[in-house]
């Protein structure tokens, strides 16, 4: 049973009738779909922003947050809940819950991490003063942020977390997914126009070129996969890509065919330019524009467009998961975990689904903390000249690797899917459909290397002549 | 590119991420493009010059540290070399150096030629987005301050090179703990290399911006690594030697176009690169005056094993006269022009810094470039602004 019949029997259970158009609606959607995206995606993003300044430290051996803990949030819980008591009072029992097993050890831990900078932070951002500068565009600067959340967050409604847990079952999701996400764009002009600052202007100006650009590789590459399942609901691309046994794996669309994995690295890519990550962060450019479309926010809204960043993150974690990687099923023995009672199924398939989405997002920030920043005229050459070129590279490969009998859609766990026309070659026309694309690509990597020629031997020498 | 009266002025500065401090560049900007540029000088002045005529010879040295606080020991260096220079010019008052005071003024200066160029190629990789390698230079550049402290108890403004020697002997240790600092340093650089030299998109961002040939960077002054650059074989420690340093046999990196396909002689990734070369190169400089060092006297003024020569007595009635010596500090030649009155007091001095130079051709270069390497430029110049307006 999806959530989406949980919402109709919710709304006839509210108005006490069959008709849908009712006010309970709206509240029955907001209760079952907004609500849980809201708890799913919602702390993985703040818990994101911890994530990156860990990451960020490890690369640079340093330590990161590993001071705020949880401590002061409990003493203030204690002192709230228990305010009837004496001050004295309220300390024993503080003193007695640490001293429960594990208390301290946990408290610790949430230190360790510096959790309790999830706290700190929204308190701060709380605290602080919303200004809108006196040569801004009032209404526009406001409306920005909130946008630029809204792009952010609805893609997760066609998002299948897990089997049973997708919010809204739309038959076009993949197409809803990129088109509703579009909106950011426009969030991020509007950021950059209507703060009246030159740098803000510069950094909107750029976000636009650039995420108007890198849509098209990122549509195309979903379009490859679409052409490969022959479905742009993104729930049967997932299920599509089931594979009974033990090694379920081996069914995800990258392993499937060259051009498939081809596809996986211009969609990642292009993921990282659509949410603005370095090295194609040209929008914030720090050291050139100061933070670019978000130079005058402060307070509450820049955390909204702090928050959009984050989510979009896991959008393309989200999106590359399900295209690439099997969506929600496990690595190994998927078979298995389908005939699991529905509550525990869901679970594992949120938690599996969660742990992919993570990976994705630890990658980003590895590369981000990794590699500087490209030049405008660079990031755009790369999208028109190298990404888009590929894409459709690939997807005429994938329309021959198809065409030759590859990629016979298995049946998945829950149906089969309508099966596409098919030249079968049988064994030649599936070697040939791995041996070609492998050709060309090594024939590429050849040329590549031959126009770039050596490192300059100083170069050589200085990274310990092993460069 | 749009006519003159619709392009859009942009101040980069003085308060920007980018910039080094207070250094503003206004520039007219054709949208991504920049038309032209005018850097604009003087938010860090603090008539350092002014006050070396108000305070006697020995304690200018302190102001010295903040010309170039970034490599406060070749400031001092610079100073006092002067100085000794205009004693030397009366053989009534002529100072000789002890030379392990010399060996150690070599020591420190290349020491803090290394830590300060960290800086240089680490904000300059910081310019180009990438926060990471500027944080492992920082983490170089403290352990050789932890050194400096032990030496002479300050971080940032050393206070150390004195008129006539240094201000104290070597702690006992260091010379093992320099070694050992070198050997990890090394693989570390090697590091520091591979994750940011050898990146793609560092040489990319870099090949071919901004080049100056050698005749334009001789005709607009550049001194130093930014002389270097651009193919100009000339370093002060070699052609001009002070102290020990010509028995040292310096080898000078000079810029070769070293960012291969798009790289010209000259461009930013040949100012970033030499820096770079030049590290490794004090770093065998170091080692070479570590094995040439004498072992401490007990008399400080020993001319062999001393560390400071006494020099007070010739300080309250120097000789008349002027006086102009220059030695290679980090970011090029830093010139001393000194006029003596014979009193203990400077009649005048005049500091002559690289960054002054390199801030001069920043209007030239920095003509339609993108405004994403008008960073790039800046961070390849190395230039710190106390330096700039002093």
């Amino acid at each position: 049973m999806s959530l989406g019949y949980a919402v109709d029997a919710l709304a006839r259970w509210l108005t006490g009738s069959e008709d849908p158009a009712s006010w309970a609606i709206a509240v029955a959607v907001f209760a079952v779909f907004v609500a849980p995206i809201l708890l799913v995606v919602f702390p993985i993003a703040a818990l994101g922003q911890i994530l990156e300044r860990k990451v960020a430290a490890a690369v640079q051996r340093r330590h990161g947050p590993n001071s705020v803990g949880f401590d002061g949030v409990l003493r203030l819980a204690f002192r709230v809940c228990l305010f009837f008591l004496p001050r004295a009072r309220q300390d024993r029992l503080l003193a007695a819950f640490c001293a429960l097993p594990g208390i301290k050890g946990l408290l610790h831990l949430a230190r360790r991490l510096g959790l309790g900078q999830l706290v700190a932070d929204g308190v701060k951002m709380l605290g602080k003063e919303d200004m809108v500068p006196s040569g801004a565009d009032g209404v526009v600067f406001r409306l920005a942020p909130y946008l630029a959340l809204t792009g952010a967050f609805l893609p997760f409604c066609a998002m299948p977390f897990a089997h049973h847990l997708v919010m809204l079952e739309v038959p076009v999701s993949a197409l809803y997914a990129i088109a509703v996400s579009g909106i950011t764009v426009m969030a991020l002009l509007m950021a950059g126009w209507g703060s009246g600052n030159k740098f803000s202007l510069l950094g909107g100006m750029r976000a636009v070129a650039q995420m108007v650009s890198y849509e098209i590789p990122v549509a195309l590459a979903i379009a490859g996969v679409v052409l490969w399942s022959g479905t742009m609901d993104l729930h049967a691309i997932v299920g599509q890509q089931y594979q009974p046994g033990v090694l379920t794996f081996l069914g995800w669309n990258l392993l499937q065919s060259p051009f498939l994995a081809l596809l996986a690295v211009v969609f990642f890519l292009a993921g990282l330019a659509e949410c603005q990550r370095t090295p194609f962060d040209m929008a914030e450019a720090e050291s050139e524009l100061v933070s670019g479309f978000n130079t005058e926010y402060s307070g509450l809204r820049w955390g909204m467009f702090a928050m959009a960043e984050y989510t979009e993150m896991l959008l393309i974690g989200a999106l590359f998961a399900s295209l690439f990687l099997g969506g929600y099923q496990s690595p190994i023995g998927e078979q298995w975990i389908v005939t699991w009672p529905v509550w525990l199924e869901s679970l594992a398939h949120l938690l599996l689904f969660v742990t992919k989405v993570l990976a994705s997002f630890l990658l980003m920030m590895w590369i981000r903390w990794t590699l500087p920043r490209l030049r405008v005229d660079q990031v755009m050459r790369l999208c028109w000249l190298k990404l888009v070129p590929l894409c459709l590279l690939a997807m005429v490969g994938l329309a021959f690797t198809i065409l030759l009998g590859n990629g016979t859609v298995p049946g998945t766990a829950y149906g089969r899917l309508p099966a596409l026309p098919r030249l079968d070659l049988g064994v030649l026309g599936r070697l040939a459909a791995w041996a070609l694309p492998l050709a060309l690509a090594a024939i590429l990597v050849v040329a590549a290397r031959k126009r770039h020629g050596q490192l300059h031997p100083a170069l050589r020498q200085l990274t310990g002549g092993s460069a | 590119m749009t006519p003159a009266g619709e392009r859009m002025t942009l101040n980069l500065g003085p308060q920007h991420p980018a910039t080094h401090g207070v250094l503003r560049i206004v520039i007219e900007s054709d949208g991504e493009v920049v038309a032209a540029c005018t850097p604009d000088h003087g938010y860090l002045h603090r008539s350092i010059e002014k006050i070396g005529e108000c305070v006697e010879w020995p304690l200018f040295v302190p102001y010295t540290d903040r010309v170039d606080y970034v490599c406060a020991m070749n400031a001092n260096l610079a100073y006092c070399v002067a100085v000794e220079k205009l004693l030397n010019t009366s053989a009534a008052t002529a100072v000789q150096v002890p030379l392990r005071a010399e060996c150690i003024r070599v020591l420190v200066a290349e020491l803090n030629r290394i830590s300060s160029h960290l800086i240089g190629v680490g904000a300059m990789a910081m310019d180009l987005g990438a926060y990471t390698p500027f944080m492992h230079g920082i983490a170089q550049r403290e352990l050789v301050n932890d050194i400096f402290e032990r030496l002479c108890g300050q971080r940032l403004t050393y206070n150390y090179v004195t008129i006539g020697g240094v201000g104290f002997d070597l702690y006992a240790g260091a010379e093992a703990e320099i070694t050992r600092f070198f050997e990890q340093f090394e693989r570390e650089m090697v590091r520091f290399n591979k994750l940011i030299t050898t990146s793609t998109i560092l040489r990319d961002r870099c090949a071919g911006v901004a080049p100056i040939n050698a005749a334009e960077a001789v005709a607009w002054g550049l001194v130093g690594p930014n002389l270097r650059a651009s193919g100009v074989d000339w370093d002060l420690r070699r052609d001009e030697p002070y102290g020990i340093y010509g028995q040292l046999g310096v080898r000078v990196p000079v810029g070769q176009a070293f960012a291969g396909k798009n790289g010209v002689v000259g461009d930013c990734f040949d100012r970033y690169l030499v820096r770079l070369l030049e590290i490794q190169e004090s770093v065998r400089l170091c080692r070479e005056v570590l094995k040439m060092l004498p072992p401490p006297a007990d008399k400080p003024t020993d001319p062999v094993g001393g560390f400071q020569a006494d020099v007070k007595r010739l300080l309250v009635k120097p000789p008349k006269g002027e006086v102009h010596c220059r030695t290679e500090a980090p970011r090029g030649e830093m010139g001393y022009y000194i006029v003596s009155d014979g009193t203990k007091v400077p009649y005048r001095v005049r500091v002559r810094t690289g960054s002054f130079t390199a801030a001069g051709i920043f209007h030239k270069v920095m003509r339609n470039i993108f405004l994403a390497d008008v960073v790039a430029v800046i961070g390849s110049f190395d230039v710190v602004v106390p330096e700039i307006d002093r």
